[in-house]
C-alpha cells in the first residue's frame, strides 16, 4: 500500500465542505493513481437532507444508533447517495482512477472512527478519513485502514 | 444474457472476475443464479429472510433498485446491473 499524497486543495475543500454542513455531516470521495489523489466528489449525505433517510440504520448491526431520535441520528451519521456515488465510480473507471479515500466529518467528537464507521467498512482497500470539527476553529484530519473490522492508521502528505 | 459488475469486496467470491455475466427474469433470479455459479454471493447481498440488506446498493442500467421494484424488479436481455456497497457511517 503506497502512502497517500493528496493536494492540499483537496485538503482544504474537504474542511470547507465539512463546515457548509455543520452540524450535519459531509461525505465524499477522493480517486488517485497508486495513492496519489487528483479528483475530489463531494457526495450528499442523505441524512443531513431528509432525517427519514436514518430510517436505513434500522436493523443494521449498528446498535449505536438504535437509542437515538431521528433527528439526532441526523446529525451523527451519513449514508452517501446511491445515484451520486455510481455516477462517481462511473467517473472514476472512464479516467482510469481508484477509489483512495472515503471521507465524511464528525463535527461533535474527534477524528476517530465510530464503532458504526467500523461495522459499516466495506471498502478494505480505500482509507477512510474524518475531518473532526469538534475544536470548531482547528479541524484535524486522521485517516485510517479498517479491514475485517480491525483499525489502523493510514499515514498521507499533503501535496 | 445480464451483465453483472462486481464490487471490489466481493471478487473473491467471483474468482476476481469485476463482471460476470448472469440469465434472469428478475433481480431475485439473478441473485438465485448467481448464487449457484459463485456460492455465498447470496449471504453478502441479502440477509438471513431473504431480504436485500440496507447497505447494498443494486441499480439495473444506472437506476437504484429501491426506487423501481426492489428484488421484483424486471430484468430484460442486455440490461446491465451494479452491486455496490453502500458507504454510510456515523460518529
Ligand atoms: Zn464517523
Amino acid at each position: 500500500m503506497s502512502a497517500l499524497k493528496i493536494p492540499q486543495q483537496i485538503l482544504d475543500d474537504m474542511i470547507a465542505h465539512a463546515r457548509e454542513l455543520d452540524p450535519f455531516e459531509c461525505c465524499g470521495l477522493l480517486a488517485g493513481t497508486n495513492g496519489a489523489v487528483s479528483r475530489h466528489y463531494r457526495i450528499t449525505n442523505t441524512v443531513a437532507k431528509d432525517a427519514r433517510a436514518v430510517e436505513v440504520f434500522e436493523g443494521a448491526d449498528v446498535k449505536q444508533l438504535s437509542h437515538l431520535s431521528n433527528s439526532t441520528k441526523a446529525e451523527v451519521a451519513y449514508f452517501m447517495d446511491p445515484k451520486e456515488m455510481l455516477a462517481a465510480f462511473k467517473d472514476m473507471r472512464q479516467r482510469n482512477l481508484e477509489l483512495a479515500v472515503i471521507y465524511h466529518s464528525h463535527t461533535h467528537s474527534p477524528a476517530y472512527p465510530s464503532a458504526t464507521d467500523v461495522g459499516l467498512a466495506y471498502y478494505p482497500d480505500a482509507a477512510y478519513l474524518i475531518i473532526s470539527l469538534e475544536h470548531k476553529t482547528a479541524p484535524d484530519l486522521r485517516a485510517y485502514w479498517i479491514k475485517d473490522r480491525q483499525v489502523s492508521r493510514a499515514e498521507f502528505q499533503s501535496v | 444474457m445480464i451483465k453483472v459488475r462486481i464490487p471490489t469486496p466481493l471478487r473473491p467470491l467471483t474468482k476476481n472476475q469485476g463482471e460476470v455475466e448472469a440469465t434472469a427474469g428478475s433481480i431475485a433470479e439473478m441473485i438465485e443464479n448467481l448464487n449457484a455459479a459463485h456460492p455465498g454471493l447470496k449471504d453478502r447481498l441479502c440477509d438471513d429472510k431473504g431480504e436485500l440488506r440496507r447497505f447494498v446498493n443494486i441499480y439495473v442500467n444506472e437506476e437504484d433498485i429501491r426506487f423501481l421494484k426492489g428484488k421484483d424488479t424486471s430484468l430484460k436481455d442486455g440490461d446491465e446491473v451494479s452491486i455496490v456497497p453502500a458507504i454510510a457511517g456515523g460518529n
